[in-house]
């Protein structure tokens, strides 16, 4: 298993034919936390959106290595499969699909890929209560349609929860600090903390550093006109925090 | 009074009537690969009569599905529900027409009426009519017709959890025909 899980070689993308992303590079090791900060605009948002395959961004150039794996030929639900998650700056809301079968036919549809059997109901069951507990979700969420009336806070939550279901080995949070109260933040804080491994990344991308008071990261990046113009240890953060993303040259 | 009809394998008669105080739960369904052309007419003659109707559509391929209710309001103070859900997909055509009359002095009439449609196809064809024809005062009416596409954000959502394309669809289409689907069980 290589020390390498994500490498990004002079990645170009945008949408409707803007150019967003003009050159990133980064490279991400296996138990490393990454923060990618920005101002608004940055580019932030597109690069989670084509890590994770959204199919209205077009890559114009550049390469990304995902394990090994050329990971933007694969389809959004088969980078799932490789153990990418993407946690939504805006979770989408799915009328009619409770999350109880939204995420029975998430986890066997992995597994199913993994050439595994379907989890039993029982098994299920107790998975699905034992993750909802761990980020403070009732248990009658389950019965509810995915985000649908969800609070901003519980909406995170569930993104949360989701990851805890799927066990990414690559988790990418976009924004997942935008409208959070303290006391959800640090609910949503501990539930990434938890899942780190020494086999597995997370990509932190937020505005701000209140998120980065919780969630420790090894490596800081700044993003400026689709560019990474800056990387550093934890001490950009307070940088940014008092000399603000001007101070950087992009 | 609860009625199912699944078009297809059950007769459906073409004229209802409800008498005084009488409710009736009455569903529609029309499954895959069934062509249709139905006309129904429920009418409301005694006082306090109640319908609530459900019909749902769901094609895929070739089908001509035609749907023509009218929900008749000829007496005072009568109730009428009314819930069309359509799916239309391939090279289908699907149409519905929905009248909801009220006759002269079928005061406190209180009836709504909403049909939405899915398209699944640029290939396939839906149409809805629904009219109103009210020859009374102080009634209650209302109708309502939609019709849209998969919404492209869910599917995304739920492939980023590894939900497969073809299974995220058919998730939407099922959760879009829920209203009608339970009632069949």
């Amino acid at each position: 298993m290589s020390d390498i899980l994500l490498e990004i070689k002079d990645l170009h993308a945008g949408i409707e034919g803007r150019e967003i992303l003009r050159g990133v590079d980064l490279t991400i090791r296996r138990g490393e936390v990454h923060a990618i900060m920005g101002p608004n605009g940055a580019g932030k948002s597109t690069l989670s959106a084509v890590l994770a395959g959204r199919p209205d961004y077009t890559v114009t150039a550049g390469s990304v290595s995902y394990d090994g794996r050329d990971l933007l030929a694969l389809a959004p639900e088969e980078r799932a499969w490789a153990g990418i998650f993407l946690s939504f700056q805006y979770p989408v809301e799915i009328p009619g699909v409770s999350i109880n079968n939204f995420m029975k036919a998430a986890l066997n549809a992995r597994r199913k890929a993994a050439g595994q059997p379907e989890l039993k109901p029982a098994e299920f069951l107790r998975l699905l209560k034992e993750k909802m507990a761990f980020v403070q979700m009732k248990g009658e969420f389950a019965k509810r349609d995915v985000n649908v009336g969800f609070s901003g806070g519980e909406k995170k939550r569930n993104e949360i929860f989701q990851m805890a279901m799927l066990e990414p080995t690559l988790s990418i949070l976009d924004e997942t600090d935008s409208g959070l109260d303290v006391d959800a933040l640090r609910i949503v804080a501990d539930g990434v903390n938890a899942l780190r491994t020494p086999q597995t990344a997370s990509i932190v991308i937020t505005h701000y550093q209140r998120l980065l008071e919780y969630i420790v990261p090894d490596v800081v990046h700044v993003l400026k006109n689709g560019r990474i113009v800056l990387t550093g240890g934890r001490e950009l953060v307070d940088r940014i925090e008092t000399q603000g993303y001007d101070s950087i040259d992009g | 009074m609860d009625k199912t009809y699944i078009i297809g394998r059950d007769a459906v008669p073409s004229d209802i009537r409800l008498a005084e105080g009488e409710s009736m739960r009455l569903t529609l369904f029309v499954p895959e690969g069934t062509d249709c052309a139905l006309d129904l007419t429920v009418s409301l003659d005694g006082p306090g009569a109640s319908l609530d109707l459900a019909g749902g559509w769901r094609c895929n391929g070739s089908e001509n599905v035609s749907l023509k209710v009218t929900v008749r309001h000829n007496v005072p103070g009568c109730t009428s529900r009314q819930l069309f859900k359509g799916v239309v997909g391939g090279s289908a055509r699907a149409s519905f027409d929905g009248l909801v009359y009220v006759a002269p002095g079928a005061i406190h009439t209180d009836a709504v009426q909403e049909s939405r449609t899915l398209l699944l196809s640029d290939s396939a064809t839906a149409e809805a009519r629904p009219q109103l024809e009210i020859y009374a005062d102080d009634v209650k009416c209302s109708h309502g017709a939609t019709t849209g596409y998969l919404n492209p954000e869910e599917l995304f959502y739920m492939r980023s959890r590894g939900i497969p394309e073809a299974e995220a669809r058919a998730m939407q289409v099922e959760a879009f025909l829920a209203p009608i689907l339970n009632r069949l069980v």
